[in-house]
């Protein structure tokens, strides 16, 4: 995220300047399409990224340009995540025909359930650490905003981690 | 809708916005819950020896504890207003301060003797009464706090509305202090607490469908 230049542009959003407004929206448009992408169905992308940017637009007199823009943007995309996956939970699911050509995306699946694994293996601190930093893609100063760490101690967890992960892996291959 | 023609309604949509900012968010909280006090006491709402319990150590207790937990637990809720805002550290803080306010008017004289002098004491008529009074005079700030929420965008929709009628009810208990005849601190902790905890709980289970954004 190039925080300082989207705190620009969204101050002076915030005082009505157009061309900055469209500016910062195209931006942070394939930022969220970025971020749900890691997090959603494809066929969801778009339907997210563009409800979180109707939602930045409603709640734009909530940022405070003191503050970075990172934390505020990534807090309503998470939000929105949220309630994604909420409504994903409520709404029927229909059975697919076993003949749909789709692309096999088995080994991705596995890798993500096998990290995923992995992770809940590690002390809380450094498994969020490591999923907002090295899965989300947050820098490590929003990431500590995030978690309420210092900027060293998210450090330290990634690196110590990322460590432990190393050594589960191996053990796991071990084990085959 | 494409991204495109999203971007160019947002933009065409564009005003120049007032931004939120919380000091504003508490001094109109402030003036609600001021407002309703003076109302209070221009009603003649106010017990009638009030000077008298003025001397009372459990009236202190019970402002000096009603007082902070309302102020703390509302400037909390107006933080948690903001998106990037987590209250979760501060709700603990402040689940400790309840419990040392309670635990401090128990130890002026609140400790139960046995079964049948706590059924003397709690005075249960009188008890409920005082409970829904104090809710009664909870709603103002709340509707207040409810919607200021609604402007602002928090992302905790389980603390924020626990933070909104904590700060609420500490508040309707505060104003209610003034009109209560009551001064055993075992009465106060029990019917208080039960009077706070109906609006908390109100609060988290209706807040939530109304704050979504």
């Amino acid at each position: 995220m190039a925080d300082d230049h989207w705190r620009t542009l969204m101050m002076a959003a915030q005082a009505g300047d157009t061309p900055a407004y469209r500016r910062l929206l195209v931006e942070v448009g394939s930022w969220l399409q970025g971020y749900y992408s890691r997090r959603l169905p494809s066929g969801m992308v778009d339907d997210a990224a563009q409800e979180a940017l109707m939602t930045l637009h409603a709640k734009r007199h909530t940022y405070d340009p003191s503050k970075p823009f990172g934390p505020w943007l990534a807090a309503i995309a998470r939000y929105k995540w949220i309630d994604r996956l909420r409504a994903m939970r409520a709404a029927p699911t229909e059975e697919l025909c076993e003949e749909l050509a789709v692309r096999d995306c088995g080994e991705a699946v596995q890798s993500a359930r096998s990290l995923e694994a992995l992770l809940e293996r590690l002390k809380p601190a450094q498994a969020n650490a490591i999923r907002l930093v090295k899965i989300e893609g947050l820098s490590i100063k929003e990431a500590a905003d995030n978690l309420g760490q210092t900027i060293s101690l998210v450090k330290v967890n990634i690196h110590r981690g990322l460590r432990q992960l190393g050594e589960f892996a191996q053990e796991e291959d071990h084990e085959f | 809708m494409s991204f495109d023609s999203l971007i160019d309604r947002l933009t065409d949509d564009l005003t120049p916005v007032r931004r939120r900012r919380p000091w504003v968010d508490m001094l109109t909280v402030a003036a609600i819950a001021l407002a309703e006090l003076a109302l209070l006491f221009a009603l003649g709402f106010a017990h009638i020896s009030l000077h008298r319990m003025m001397t009372e150590p459990t009236l202190w207790w019970r402002l000096a504890s009603l007082g902070l937990i309302s102020l703390l637990s509302g400037a909390l809720a107006i933080r948690s207003f903001d998106p990037a805002y987590s209250p979760k550290g501060g709700l603990r803080w402040l689940a400790l301060i309840v419990v040392i306010c309670l635990t401090f008017g128990l130890l002026m004289g609140g400790l139960p003797g046995g079964l049948a002098s706590i059924a003397v004491r709690l005075d249960w008529t009188s008890g409920v009464e005082c409970a829904y009074k104090m809710a009664l005079l909870s709603v103002p700030p709340l509707i207040g706090l409810a919607l200021l929420g609604r402007r602002g965008a928090p992302t905790d929709l389980r603390r924020t509305p626990l933070l909104i009628g904590l700060a609420a009810a500490a508040w309707g208990a505060f104003a209610f202090v003034f009109a209560c005849p009551f001064t055993d601190p075992l009465y106060i902790a029990v019917w208080y607490s039960v009077g706070c905890g109906i609006v908390v709980v109100l609060a988290r289970l209706i807040l939530p469908r109304i704050a979504r954004w």
